[in-house]
């Protein structure tokens, strides 16, 4: 039953298919005037989808994200980790300083179902490329504005990041171990991508209403407010007039639950969160007796502090004992939490979640192949998909100005050389790879129908 | 705009911003209020048979903040989630963490191997849009009850299941038998390997340590419902349903998508990092005189501005440009990071503020570019926050006055100017509304 089970998923979302199948976005545009990570990796789940997603940046200044590094390495003269964040989007070069810039942003806007933006709360308003302008000349726009402290209260102006954000909202202080002079952050911006992904979420409640009644709304998205969100330590603060603090490798909610390192050095998590779990641990083990203790047999007294120390004591010293490739075999028949940690090259390379999707290998036609995380849920009918990497800023153009905005050859030559629309720098990050012949790129140099004019 | 609200930036300062502000703020004056509003996902109905799993049980508390009608469904003896609370600490026998995810909910009871059970789950089914699960991959669908069965009753289905390795595959049927836990979500999705102290510290300090909070968990939720909104969005226009499949080992890595990158690009994984930062220095959290405090520099101008003032100039020569400040050198980005320590813990968080908040303004207002614009914020725990003005004027923790489980707060997100996300009440008794929810559905 399980096999047949298996082959009927595997045929469900057989990877293979995933270009024969229809994207549930598709008709649907979003205008991307956000920077850095939070924004765009909200506008990248849409644009996954088949969102027809259009980037705005400032010419031969772009996303300051182009240009980042993780200390100091590219790749094929581009920011590795600036593709996963900007893939199947449309680049285009226009400079909102400019009023005809303002216009032609607002004209794409005019055509688009959802814009997305997080400078500093109030700068697209000072623009002229706000939520109040959109309204005007798209009453069905889904506005939102993703920001650190949010567009109300008064912080609402205060600069900030990722890391502000876990900061203010608590997560900072609950990372590490206690009774140490050390808290440290979510690594890798989850301050940003997370906010991102919940900004998405909201989005896409937007859009379902709209699709129910006709009507666009403005979305206030506050990355630490959505950090406080997900920590449950505010409401255990009140029930119980203590605070939970740091509690370092033990998830205090499961017991026994850790980080142990086994005898050949390697570093394995582990969890039992309920009594059927626990018991399974027990015979593996072969601790039996345990699940009888009375200390130990019902969850709430395993998750009392002191029971719960003895139990990761008796874990700790059973892991040590073990080498990687036991607890490998044993992963096979146990019924409770146990995994390895895993690191950025055994992710890399696993070959599961390639089979999966969620580590693709694609093959671009202007970086070649790259591996980038895939979906973080897939989907049976329209399952999300990478269609091209990142491009140079300002690559689309000439394809949108001509194909949304009518404008002609002459047209965007003649704002080309006023500075209102513009290209890359020659600069790391923003233009193309050193052997990609820009000159016979066909979307770059789109003619189009009114190349006639 | 209110005259005493501080403003960095300098596009906000001149005369047509000043009115276009005035509108917009016109437009937010009603956002922090949900009274008489709509509701996104009012016509929407999720059946969550989500057990021992926060993942599921989170994702379906963000539908029914939206306004959908969520029926969580449970065994007579209750979801052992019920009690997975730290300490062991419960509200009324009901575990914190649970009592914090039992947003508008409502509470029956099914067991799922019962027939008649079945038949009355099978009914839900033709009436819900969604339905979660985390149950082993297969089971199910062994009981008769699973994908393949539920849409020959409702085609229009959206099935979200959430496990470790997801319902395809062979490695996910291998392992089909182990269940899901947050700790092991963040060590195998990458996130562990990356948190703890430098590796020359002592251990256990030194090892992959985990984030304080069920990080993996709600990064995988919310991507769930992310999906099954966008397979909503789709069913309202195809009437066709799909299945959702969340692997919680893919959370971290799927959710930010540095590991398989920079694996794949480096051929070495990073190491841990203690409380420097992977991308540049300074960028962490200091202790001062009275806790801790952010000092971020992206830009040079950001760094030299920091610089001026934590009184560190004549160090500027020697850090001059991002690419002296990159920190893949991890004694070097130690000096740096040592000499902001010593500077910072010689100030109060108010110094530091007051500091950084003049500089970035005056530099707002300065028609020379680059000023810098350094930035802080002070590390609160959790009690703090709930204590700063600025939540509470967003409305941040909605209060809970319950007459079985006393008064507590939950946070609460999602200002949506139409239809924002709102607890209406926290309800987590077993089974409390089976009677109602059966008699609306005509369910005997």
């Amino acid at each position: 039953m399980n096999n047949d089970y298996f082959s009927y998923t595997g045929n469900a979302f057989d990877r293979s298919k995933v270009d024969e199948k229809p994207e549930a976005l598709k008709g649907i545009r979003v205008l991307d005037l956000s920077h850095m990570i939070f924004g765009p990796k909200a506008a990248d789940v849409l644009a996954e989808h088949g969102a027809e997603v259009i980037k705005v940046e400032v010419p031969y200044q772009g996303d300051y994200w182009r240009s980042s590094t993780y200390w100091g390495k590219y790749w094929k003269h581009s920011n590795p980790m600036w593709h996963f964040i900007n893939h199947s989007k449309y680049f285009v070069g226009i400079d909102v300083k400019y009023p005809r810039g303002r216009e032609l942003i607002l004209k794409l806007a005019e055509q688009s179902d959802i814009v997305i933006e997080n400078f500093a709360s109030g700068t697209v308003e000072a623009w002229g490329i706000g939520y109040t302008q959109t309204r005007a000349v798209n009453p069905k726009i889904i506005y939102a504005s993703l920001s650190t402290f949010g567009q109300t209260g008064p912080s609402r102006f205060f600069p900030g990041w990722d890391l502000l954000a876990q900061g203010a909202s608590g997560v900072i202080s609950v990372t590490g171990y206690p009774d140490t002079e050390h808290f440290f952050k979510v690594p890798d911006f989850f301050g940003d991508f997370y906010p991102g992904f919940f900004a998405a979420m909201l989005i896409m409640m937007a859009l379902n209403y709209r699709e129910r009644t006709g009507e666009g709304q403005y979305l206030d998205v506050s990355q630490a407010e959505i950090m406080m969100r997900s920590i449950f330590h505010f409401t255990y603060s009140n029930a119980t007039g203590e605070e939970l603090g740091r509690t370092g490798n033990q998830d205090p909610a499961m017991s026994p639950s850790g980080i142990f390192k086994t005898a050949d050095g390697g570093f394995v998590a582990l969890a039992a969160g309920t009594d059927e779990q626990f018991t399974s641990l027990c015979e593996v083990m072969q601790r039996e007796n345990l699940a009888t203790d009375s200390r130990f047999a019902e969850t709430i007294e395993r998750l009392k502090p002191a029971h719960a120390e003895e139990l990761n004591r008796i874990v700790a010293k059973w892991i040590g004992s073990l080498k990687i490739a036991d607890i490998r075999k044993l992963r096979e028949t146990c019924k409770f939490a146990l995994s390895e940690v895993e690191d950025d090259v055994s992710i890399s390379k696993d070959d599961w979640r390639k089979e999966r999707g969620s580590v693709v290998e694609f093959n671009d036609s202007m970086y070649r192949k790259l591996v980038m995380a895939g979906s973080a849920a897939m989907m049976s009918e329209t399952p999300g998909r990478i269609k091209w990497l990142t491009r140079p800023l300002g690559y689309h153009n000439r394809y949108i100005f001509k194909t949304l905005l009518g404008l002609s050859e002459s047209e965007i030559g003649k704002l080309e050389k006023e500075h209102v629309v513009g290209y890359w720098d020659y600069r790391v990050g923003q233009r193309p790879p050193v052997y990609y012949n820009i000159e016979e790129d066909e979307i770059f140099n789109y003619g189009g129908e009114n190349d006639a004019k | 705009m209110p005259s005493k609200e501080k403003v960095y930036s300098r596009h906000m300062q001149n005369k047509d911003a000043a009115k276009r502000i005035s509108e917009w703020s016109s437009v937010l004056s009603d956002i922090m209020s949900t009274e008489g509003k709509p509701e996104a996902l009012a016509d929407t109905v999720v059946l969550d048979l989500s057990y021992a799993n926060f993942t599921g049980l989170i994702a379906s508390s963000l539908f029914a903040e939206a306004g959908a009608e969520v029926i969580k469904i449970e065994p007579p003896e209750g979801d052992p989630a019920r009690l997975m609370t730290p300490y062991g600490k419960t509200v009324k026998g009901t575990g914190i963490p649970y009592i914090m995810e039992s947003r508008n909910k409502y509470n029956i009871c099914l067991d799922i191997h019962d027939d008649a059970d079945k038949n009355r789950l099978r009914a839900l089914v033709q009436k819900a849009d969604v339905l979660i699960e985390t149950f082993e991959p297969g089971l199910l669908d062994n009981l008769g009850i699973g994908y393949r069965q539920l849409k020959e009753i409702n085609p229009s289905l959206i099935y979200v299941a959430i496990t470790p390795y997801g319902q395809y595959t062979e490695h996910a049927r291998k392992l089909a038998s182990i269940p899901w836990s947050d700790i092991t979500s963040q060590a195998e999705s990458g996130m562990a390997a990356l948190i703890g102290a430098l590796p020359g510290d002592p251990e256990p300090y030194n090892w992959p340590t985990r984030a304080g909070f069920h990080a993996a968990g709600y990064a995988s939720a919310v991507s769930a419902v992310c999906s099954a909104l966008i397979a909503l969005f789709f069913k309202r226009q195809t009437g066709r349903g799909q299945m959702v499949d969340v692997a919680t080992a893919d959370s971290f890595s799927s959710c930010v998508g540095f590991p398989p990158t920079i694996g794949y690009v480096w051929g070495k994984p990073r190491p841990r990092y203690g409380t420097l930062d992977y991308g540049l220095c300074p960028y962490g959290f200091f202790k001062c005189k009275d806790g801790y405090a952010a000092v971020a520099c992206f830009r040079d101008q950001d760094f030299r501005a920091a610089l001026r003032i934590l009184g560190l100039w004549k160090i500027e020569e020697e850090w001059k440009t991002l690419l002296d400040r990159i920190t893949d050198d991890v004694e070097k980005a130690k000096i740096l990071n040592r000499e902001i320590e010593q500077a910072i813990a010689s100030m109060t968080f108010d110094e530091i503020f007051k500091k950084f908040q003049a500089f970035s303004i005056k530099a707002a207002r300065s028609k020379w570019r680059g000023g810098g614009l350094p930035v802080t914020t002070k590390m609160l725990r959790p009690r703090e926050v709930m204590e700063v003005d600025h939540w509470k004027a967003r409305n941040t923790f909605f209060k809970v006055d319950d007459q079985y489980y006393g008064i507590f707060q939950v946070p609460v997100t999602g200002k949506m100017s139409k239809t924002p996300l709102r607890v209406k009440r926290i309800s987590a008794s077993i089974g409390e509304d089976t009677q109602q929810i059966f008699e609306k559905y005509g369910i005997k």
